[in-house]
């Protein structure tokens, strides 16, 4: 792990001395303090709304930070709480919580693959990373420079070996795609259209940025002698030629680091190119000495590549708080500035200078007052977007909302009832999940939360999962950031036989609970807590205990209207 | 404020843009796509009101020269003949010859040229009519007649697209217009899943689930930008105006003389599929043949579905007039270019957007028309060339729009709706 040099230490020192108002000296500032001053001077004259109310805030913490809505309990628990800082608390203790790292493997799935398809030594490779917290930087050169003898991070070939696939005759190898989801995912930059000519409309994307990465995935090829993602390099010795299609002339290129430098290529005597040499009994494909992915891996995930920094640092920024400051998210260039620029260059630069540790990052922008602030308009004046005045919806994840419905209706529950009730009719059999949940196929265990282990126990639920994901999904290749609502996923959640088993009655879950409590608006109090997080207004109650009550002779069918009409409304689909 | 449990249907109506008599509710006029229920005075009013777009994709590029401009006896000209149509002095090839009997309801562009050589670039570029780059996402046609006409009295969702292998909502096409003006598309014309309503939910249960949901959400929507609540109720509504359409995807309703004349194969189907929906009333109807890339064994590729184009196309043509659909439904058929005249190592013709053809006819258009030609032996456009910009034009003034006037609005950012240089075709219009 890279250590702070004093040298850092003194660019930081000077570099925040820069941001404050000129003549006042004070120590460093925490970032999020930072943050929030450049956000209020960027805004001027729009007024900021006011912070969130405890259950807008409890529900974006627990989804932002542990992919899942609170639990009645919870919720009620952070309501009641009357401790000065809990919000603070709130988040910290998520951030540390088992299901943060479950949440952010599922968030990086979706945003490195991109529904391309599931790998479980992949899968392993991100939540041990998210465990440990690995620092960005190592997290992306393991899958740029996947590494197969280390069990931990061999996975991460998967990005590669996800992508270095045929899809038939018509669809060849995409090599280009892969080169360009490189420069998107990891620098902020689509290069698409600079594969055949400098871009017509971005001076700074040229075309041998292009071609310069590109040759280094076309060196690469998907290794068939071991069972877990692999790849491997052939030998290059040479530049690779390319030509405009606008022009005659050709260039030459060897690899060239996204946000750095071309790469000299290093040649050897023949018979001296491999550090390990191919060995045609185990098929084994050789180790050159030269290393084009290794040189990219070192170049491009490092504190010293701002592109990479600014990268991570828009992500994430856009993940907390609906927007990145860079739109869209791989289309960072000088001629697309960012919505505050200053403010940009400080997350990159202190996410680098703290060795990109996410968590941390994660908890500075929690303890904003621009990721508290409300999402709820006053008056009919709609602020501007890119002012974060008022906090900006975001959308749940297929993962997100999964979670989200079996804590919302109780299914969870009612699984641990009944997987309790068949414990206690058999004392001799030993309960289901052990303390750690090995998977079967590793040696290093995965930690999987006790929501995971509950579902992995279940067909029924793990089919749910899976269909949930399916259904409300993007098509493979299109990047999930635009709230985008489908007839799809509505007739899904209209008709399809399991979501009505999870609003209709069934012993331990939420329509089960609410069937047995007496007073109405006792249900309706608990119905709202435990499905959107929040007590109903006065209007809701009103509205909700006449129908409950109207409709004494069919309780359970009203119950469970009700849940529905909860589930399926946009304040539950959205992260608000 | 609403009663939770007020019959769905009933506010429903008063929701919808209902035409005169049939204030019965928005199920009645959808029931017009099967042989023609639909009342006449209602019928009357949608033509004259509601205008609409059915659009034959050819992807992987037609031939020409196997289809709209043959060139017999020429040494790129194959060994298909040409026959005469009903235009006289005009041919097409032997491998359509019910079209060629209708040659004089339709019209042909002869002298398409365009730029991209490529699939994948390419057929964005001529279903977005390739404007000007102004750094947005255009949307795909369907996308854009969506917006700019919305769907019609029938409330069914503007822009569906009836595709071979798998359906779903794709969203992309929309561009910067916003995911809802994106395509409902039906994997093999089938409905999508989920459609019908189960045992398990009683007709009640169901009316009460919306009006709660509805409810929830005018709270939300009070409180919040009105556009992501907007989206999530939207595919609501969608699905509920499906919900009452499930018929017009039963295939076992059709009459079996429409099925033989179309065709059983897949584009039969797709387009008698199309013919049924423009009746009850989608406003831009794509349907999506695969498979015409004949790098390789050109001609017996083209002869098996040339004549299979033809049937179905000639069908709908002579259905569309029978129903008097004619002038106000606008037909395409076009693809992302033509194919070379050269003949490859392969018994195979390539990409050629030097100098295609696309047909067109309908409302707006003037039929019997065939605008410019090619040398004789098809290498290039010999009269002058026509980008797809020039034929968006032409559309959106077919279609009562004037293209040169009027501007999407991206955010606060306005953007023509076709290419700035470009013009209609004039003789191409009414």
């Amino acid at each position: 792990m890279r250590l702070l040099r004093a040298a850092d230490l003194c660019c930081i020192f000077l570099t925040i001395l820069a941001v404050l108002p000129r003549g006042e000296l004070q120590a460093a500032e925490p970032l999020h303090v930072q943050i929030d001053r450049l956000i209020e001077a960027a805004a001027g004259e729009v007024p900021l709304a006011p912070r969130s109310g405890d259950a807008e805030f409890v529900r974006r913490a627990y989804l932002d930070l542990a992919g899942r809505i609170p639990t009645a309990a919870e919720t009620r628990r952070f309501l009641e709480d009357s401790a000065a800082d809990k919000r603070a608390q709130l988040t910290a203790g998520l951030l540390q919580s088992p299901e943060h790292p479950r949440r952010m493997e599922e968030l990086f799935h979706a945003m490195l693959m991109e529904r391309r398809g599931e790998n479980e030594e992949w899968s392993k490779f991100l939540r041990l990373a998210f465990e440990q917290n690995l620092p960005w930087h190592r997290v992306a050169a393991a899958v740029l420079n996947p590494d197969a003898d280390s069990e931990q991070l061999r996975g991460a070939a998967y990005f590669l070996t996800g992508r270095l696939v045929s899809e038939g005759a018509m669809a060849p190898v995409d090599v280009p795609g892969l080169t360009r989801d490189v420069g998107r995912l990891f620098a902020g930059i689509d290069l698409q259209c600079a594969q055949c000519h400098d871009h017509l409309t971005i001076p700074h994307y040229h075309q041998q940025h292009f071609q310069g990465l590109n040759l280094i995935f076309e060196n690469v090829k998907t290794r068939r002698d071991v069972k877990f993602p692999a790849v491997a390099e052939s030998v290059m010795k040479e530049k690779k030629e390319f030509k405009s299609v606008f022009g005659t002339e050709a260039s030459f290129t060897g690899p060239v680091v996204p946000g750095g430098e071309e790469v000299a290529i290093m040649t050897f005597e023949k018979g001296e190119e491999f550090a390990v040499p191919p060995d045609s009994k185990t098929r084994f494909p050789g180790k050159p000495k030269f290393s084009p992915l290794s040189e990219l891996a070192g170049g491009l995930a490092s504190p010293e590549n701002s592109l990479f920094a600014r990268n991570i640092a828009n992500r994430l920024w856009f993940v907390m708080l609906g927007r990145g400051l860079v739109e869209p998210l791989d289309l960072i260039h000088a001629d697309n500035p960012a919505s505050h620029p200053e403010l940009l260059d400080l997350l990159a630069r202190e996410l680098a200078a703290h060795d990109y540790d996410i968590r941390w990052f994660l908890q500075e922008l929690a303890l904003t007052e621009t990721w508290q602030r409300t999402s709820v308009l006053a008056g009919r004046e709609t602020p501007p977007l890119t002012s974060y005045a008022v906090a900006l919806e975001k959308r749940i994840s297929p993962e997100q909302l999964f979670w989200s419905l079996g804590v919302a209706t109780g299914e969870f529950d009612a699984l641990r009832a009944e997987r309790d009730a068949k414990a206690e009719g058999k004392p001799e059999a030993k309960p289901k999940q052990p303390a750690a949940a090995e998977e079967q196929t590793a040696e290093i265990p995965v930690p999987r939360s006790e929501l995971e282990q509950l579902v992995a126990g279940s067909t029924s639920l793990k089919t749910l999962q899976k269909t949930v994901i399916d259904t409300f999904a993007n098509p493979a290749k299109e990047p999930e950031v635009d709230f985008a609502p489908t007839v799809k996923a509505a007739l899904y959640l209209m008709h399809d036989e399991a979501v009505q088993k999870l609003v209709s009655r069934r012993k331990g879950n939420l329509v089960d609970r609410l069937a047995g409590m007496e007073e109405t608006a006792a249900v309706v109090d608990e119905l709202f807590l435990s499905v959107l997080s929040r007590l109903p207004s006065a209007e809701e109650k009103t509205a909700l205990v006449s129908y409950l009550d109207e409709n004494t002779d069919r309780r359970d069918d009203a119950l469970s209207n009700t849940v529905w009409a909860l589930l399926t409304s946009t304040g539950f689909v959205v992260n608000h | 404020m609403k009663h939770a449990h007020c019959n769905t249907s009933a506010h429903q109506v008063s929701r919808r843009r209902v035409l005169g008599t049939m204030a019965g509710g928005a199920a009645g006029l959808s029931l017009g796509a099967l042989g023609g229920i639909v009342h006449p005075a209602v019928g009357e009013q949608l033509k004259q009101k509601e205008k609409q777009v059915v659009l034959l994709w050819l992807d992987g590029g037609m031939s020409q020269l196997e289809s709209w401009d043959p060139k017999p006896g020429t040494p790129y000209g194959g060994p298909f003949r040409s026959i005469s149509t009903a235009l006289p002095g005009v041919h097409v090839s032997e491998l359509m010859p019910q079209t060629a009997k209708l040659m004089d309801r339709i019209s042909l562009v002869r002298s398409m040229k365009t730029e991209d050589p490529n699939h994948s670039s390419g057929v964005p570029k001529i279903l977005r009519g390739h404007p000007k780059n102004r750094g947005v996402t255009y949307p795909y046609m369907g996308s854009a007649v969506a917006k700019l006409m919305g769907p019609t009295a029938s409330n069914l969702p503007p822009y569906v697209w009836i595709k071979p292998g798998s359906g779903g909502f794709i969203s992309k096409y929309a561009g910067f217009l916003g995911a809802k003006y994106g395509a409902l598309a039906l994997g093999d014309g089938k409905p999508p899943e989920n459609l019908v309503r189960p045992e398990s939910i009683s007709e009640r249960n169901a009316n009460e689930r919306r009006n709660l949901q509805q409810l929830l959400n005018e709270r939300y929507a009070a409180r919040h930008r009105p556009d992501w609540n907007e989206a999530n109720s939207y595919v609501y509504d969608v699905a509920d105006t499906l919900m009452k359409n499930t018929k017009l995807f039963d295939e076992s309703l059709l009459p079996d003389r429409d099925r033989q004349r179309y065709g059983t194969h897949d584009f039969g189907r797709h387009t008698l599929l199309a013919r049924n929906l423009l009746e009850a009333g989608v406003r831009f109807v794509q349907v999506t043949s695969y498979g015409w890339d004949t790098h390789g064994d050109n001609f017996n590729a083209h002869a098996s579905r040339v004549p299979k184009v033809d049937q179905a196309y000639s069908a709908l043509i002579e259905d569309l007039y029978d129903r008097g659909m004619m002038d106000h439904v606008l037909v395409i058929m076009m693809a992302e270019f033509g194919r070379t005249p050269r003949v490859n190592g392969s018994v195979g013709r390539d990409h050629w957007p030097n100098a295609w053809s696309m047909a067109t006819a309908g409302t707006g258009i003037k039929p019997g028309v065939v605008v410019g030609r090619t040398l004789d032996d098809g290498t290039d456009v010999a009269t002058e060339p026509y980008d797809i910009g020039a034929m968006f034009h032409t559309w959106y003034h077919a279609l009562g729009i004037d293209s040169k006037e009027v501007e999407f609005m991206n955010g606060t950012q306005p953007l023509p709706v076709a290419h700035d240089d470009m013009e209609p075709i004039r003789e191409l219009l009414v």
